[in-house]
């Protein structure tokens, strides 16, 4: 702190007398190499992926402590894997939790795919592919989440 | 002359392109008031006016009495009402905001002879606030993006479920007002960074204070925006600007939330407001850097102020730790510390733990109350970090915080809404943007991306409005006809030289075709989740037949009626902390513990009496002076939201005060399984709460193919069918049994020695009447007979 401090008053010139008493130690503090401003890309897949897993309920699995599948006996008494666990609003399964926010990340990424589109130096073909990657990812998470909704609230949008 | 007339037209034609878009907007912004408004109303129609749920009956019932008493009787009420024997003082707990509002509203009606009754206010005041929210929200993204992305920004608010889930009619709760508050702080605090004007600074510190007298959430903002300071300041991007805006801000907040008597010296006093002050003593230590800056030479000077901000900032926070460490300052209250430690409440703060909506959030509820926004949030955000500047810094940040609390609690969900709107205004309107331009770049962004983005709204939205929008823009364009012409005419000149590089014309409808898709999707979303999910009172139930007929159970308000109008007017009612205030409201009745939940002791007592045995149970009823005991029990009609299902919390809560008389693991089978039948454990089997919900109910049958005391909502056959109750009896059974009221008999009512039949004097009757087959005339009993030659005795 004491040599935080000179090293601030040694920059004011006006004060240089003072050092006619004391020496000067000669400090060079540099910033370590890895903090620097992140760059806003690296900071946009931080956050995606933080959103990928708060979505996903991962807060809920640490604090419930759900299975990652549950499990279910059927008629001839062999235990079947659940994937969902249905009619429970407040509750999940960890991977049905993850394969769902999965899917809301991919959509996300579809929009944002269909927003390169734009850009002109892309060649035609690329274009397409990219126009046709961020269609793919809208729709496909779309409607798959759609059927998710169906698992878990059967009557979902009837009645 | 040609000149001169051309000129003319092209200001008139300026003039009416910003009259069409200012029209556009305002017609967008009334029409989703309206739509916002009218697909609130769902409860209302199909039940009545009713105010819903129980904090709502609260407010109410404050609401009430501040327009009856005024409002300085209202601050200085103390309720003798509620918590029985403590009491509450009311207007030192509350925060007033909510009802301050529906009262002036209120005082304003009536001075224009408009008699409305304040439960009417109360009930249509969220739909109106909701209105309000999404304009406050289309200015906060117009400040960030543009006034595109704010329409849509504003129409997303009005109908995502999300916000709707709190805002219902008869939903009358601080959240109703305070997310119009919280947007419009937000909004007043970017124009503030903006501008860097005091009178926006000024004017974001009212609008803080009046969030802070609506709801408890204040702490959001107080904590954000330093938050979003801080980070400038980490950017390097100090300006005066932000230094104005953020000590007046902080300086003015400070004082007037300090006026609210419920925050009271919180705001110096609590860990939860001292981000704040020591982002507040960082500015002045980074505003000082910075002035020596200009006095100095050499080119270190970023990284000194970058670390000096460092320094400055860890003398704050020990500051900060020494402060609690000596107890001059509060440490984070446990509602707030399990935001951060989740696991916190569930170990040691059972009664935050034990409410539903401060559960830890599922996918589901995600997508529920988001629906395709949660896609389009992602690339929002993108946009926005790859634009970035100092306002976007914030919504960026408000993002990444309210999606961690949205996590945390079901319950912020609330506060994420807007913010994903706003984010996904955004990404729509950047997406429209792209894909609708024209190819020439002549014309000015804005007024283009407003024309185009509102046609989409109109598909998406509801009937009325569309033709509505379409009628009103039908005259615009009758008005401003030649001018549009006009505009149009370059562009089939430009057109041909960019062809070849945008974007082709099928790839431009498709996404148009998908986008407008996933839009109507996201409004039949909306209504279908409003119509289904948010929108039941609580207090009235509906079941519906299988031929599509409807059955209200009103059992609820049966119930508290038959105790306002049975039971003497301070006659005291126990039940569980959930029933309290509506109990309050509707039955105007004392009770012991209501959903404020302040004091946890007199809870686990509640708690304690109704999960120990009958005597035990006793004797904690009379130390409290209880007169009647209420349960909810569901068993007949499948009502799963009962006392048996929320058991297992009493124990718990009671568990926490009085460890050794409740444990939770009796109250399992050796299993471990939480059962009602047979294999159920003994001490359940025998506990208060038990015995009053399945009084008697051993001998209903509910059909033919159940057996008697057949439980619908837990599908057993409950295991302690034949009791009798020594210390209570049955008092009132509502028509489903959905309230069970019990009246807690005095000991003179049980406590009497049996005495054997032989030794039992019964009084004969000393009378013995003269009547018999033959002289059938009766005679009436002491009635002087009149005897000839006798007088009449002086004492008749």
């Amino acid at each position: 702190m004491y040599l935080y401090f000179l090293w601030t008053m040694s920059g004011i010139s006006k004060i240089k007398s003072f050092f006619t008493l004391l020496e000067l130690p000669q400090l060079r503090i540099k910033k370590p190499f890895w903090l620097k401003q992140p760059s806003a890309m690296t900071m946009f897949s931080i956050i995606l992926f933080s959103y990928f897993l708060v979505t996903g309920g991962i807060i809920y699995d640490v604090i419930v402590e759900p299975p990652s599948v549950g499990s279910t006996t059927d008629e001839h008494g062999h235990s079947r894997p659940v994937a969902f666990m249905p009619y429970r609003v407040n509750g999940q399964y960890i991977m049905e939790g993850l394969a769902s926010s999965f899917l809301f990340s991919m959509g996300g990424l579809g929009f944002i795919v269909l927003d390169n589109i734009h850009s002109t130096t892309t060649p035609r073909l690329n274009r397409l592919l990219i126009t046709a990657v961020g269609f793919i990812c809208v729709l496909v998470s779309f409607f798959t989440t759609w059927v998710f909704m169906r698992m878990k609230l059967p009557g979902y949008l009837q009645s | 002359m040609v000149q001169a007339g051309s000129k003319k037209s092209a200001i008139s034609k300026i003039n009416s392109k910003t009259g069409i878009s200012s029209l556009i907007i305002f017609v967008v912004l009334l029409l989703a008031w309206i739509a916002g408004f009218s697909s609130r109303l769902f409860a209302v129609i199909r039940f009545e006016s009713i105010i819903h749920e129980f904090d709502p009956w609260f407010n109410y019932r404050a609401t009430a009495y501040m327009v009856k008493n005024g409002f300085y009787n209202f601050l200085n009420w103390f309720d003798e009402r509620a918590w029985y024997p403590l009491g509450r003082i009311v207007g030192g707990t509350v925060y007033p905001g909510l009802m301050l509002t529906s009262g002036s509203i209120h005082y304003i009606l009536h001075l224009l002879h408009i008699n409305v009754h304040i439960r009417d206010i109360c009930v249509f005041l969220a739909p109106v606030f909701s209105g309000l929210t999404a304009i406050s929200t289309y200015f906060l993204t117009k400040e960030l993006w543009s006034a595109g992305a704010g329409l849509f920004a504003a129409c997303f608010i009005a109908i995502v479920p999300g916000y709707i889930s709190r805002s219902v009619a008869g939903s009358y709760d601080n959240e109703g007002i305070a997310i119009f508050a919280l947007q419009f702080t937000y909004f007043l605090w970017i124009k503030s960074v903006k501008t860097g004007s005091v009178f926006w600074a000024v004017a974001a510190s009212l609008s803080y204070f009046y969030m802070v007298s609506a709801w408890g959430g204040y702490v959001f903002i107080i904590n954000l925006i330093p938050l979003h300071v801080f980070v400038l300041l980490l950017m390097g991007r100090f300006s005066n600007r932000l230094f104005t805006s953020y000590t007046t801000f902080y300086i003015l907040g400070l004082i007037l939330s300090m006026q609210i008597p419920f925050v009271g010296f919180q705001p110096i006093r609590t860990s939860e407001h001292m981000a704040a002050s020591g982002v507040f003593a960082l500015m002045f230590a980074v505003g000082f850097l910075k002035y020596l800056q200009t006095m100095m030479s050499k080119s270190e000077f970023k990284s000194l102020v970058i670390f000096g901000g460092f320094v400055s900032a860890g003398i704050v926070f020990s500051t900060v730790v020494i402060l609690t460490y000596a107890g001059y300052v509060a440490p984070w209250s446990g509602r707030f510390y399990s935001l951060w430690d989740t696991g916190y409440a569930k170990i040691h703060i059972p009664i935050i733990a034990s409410v539903s909506e401060h559960q830890p959030t599922t996918w589901f509820s995600f997508f529920f109350d988001l629906h395709v926004l949660i896609a389009t949030f992602p690339a929002g955000l993108w946009y926005t970090i790859k634009n970035i500047n100092d306002e976007r810094v914030f919504v960026v940040l408000y993002a990444l915080s309210a999606v961690y609390f949205a996590g945390v609690m079901v319950r912020l969900m609330l506060t994420l809404t807007p913010v994903v709107c706003i984010l996904s205004g955004i990404a729509f309107s950047g997406l429209l943007e792209l894909v609708l331009r024209e190819d020439d770049n002549v014309r000015s962004e804005d007024s283009e991306e407003e024309e185009q983005s509102t046609p989409n709204k109109r598909l998406y939205d509801k009937l009325p409005k569309e033709a509505k929008t379409k009628s009103k823009s039908g005259k615009s364009v009758g008005k401003a006809s030649a001018p549009q012409v006009a505009g149009r005419v370059p562009k089939i000149k430009h057109e041909p030289s960019k062809e070849s590089d945008g974007i082709g014309p099928n790839i431009r409808s498709a996404v148009t075709v998908v986008i407008l898709l996933l839009l109507m999707l996201f409004a039949v979303h909306c209504t279908w989740v409003t119509s289904n999910a948010y929108s039941s009172p609580s207090i009235v139930l509906a079941s519906y037949g299988s031929d599509g007929s409807r059955q209200i159970l009103d059992d609820f308000r049966e119930a508290y009626f038959w105790l306002s109008q049975n039971t003497a007017d301070d006659a005291r009612v126990m039940s569980w902390w959930d029933y309290g205030y509506q109990i309050a409201g509707m039955a105007n009745r004392t009770t012991l513990v209501d959903n404020n939940t302040w004091n946890n002791s007199h809870i686990a007592l509640v708690g304690k009496a109704m999960s120990s045995n009958e005597s035990a149970a006793y004797e904690i009823m009379t130390a409290l002076d209880v007169d009647y005991v209420l349960v909810i029990f569901g068993g007949v009609i499948g009502y799963s939201g009962d006392d048996i299902n929320k058991f297992l919390w009493m124990v718990r809560i009671a568990e926490g005060e009085h460890p050794k008389d409740i444990r939770e693991s009796d109250y399992f089978t050796e299993q471990g399984e939480f059962r009602i039948d047979e294999e159920g454990s003994p001490t359940l089997l025998n506990c208060l709460m038990y015995k009053l919900c399945y009084y008697r109910f051993g001998e209903l049958k509910l059909d033919y193919r159940t057996p008697a005391g057949f439980d619908r909502t837990r599908n057993a056959v409950i295991g302690n069918k034949d009791f009798q109750l020594t210390y209570l009896e049955e008092a009132y059974t509502t028509e489903h049994w959905l309230v069970r009221v019990y009246r807690v008999k005095k000991p003179d009512e049980f406590n009497r020695p049996r005495i054997p039949v032989a030794n039992r004097i019964i009084k004969s009757p000393s009378f013995v009447s003269k009547k018999s087959t033959k002289r059938k005339k009766g005679t009436i009993k002491n009635k002087p007979v009149v005897v000839k030659g006798k007088r009449l005795s002086t004492k008749q």
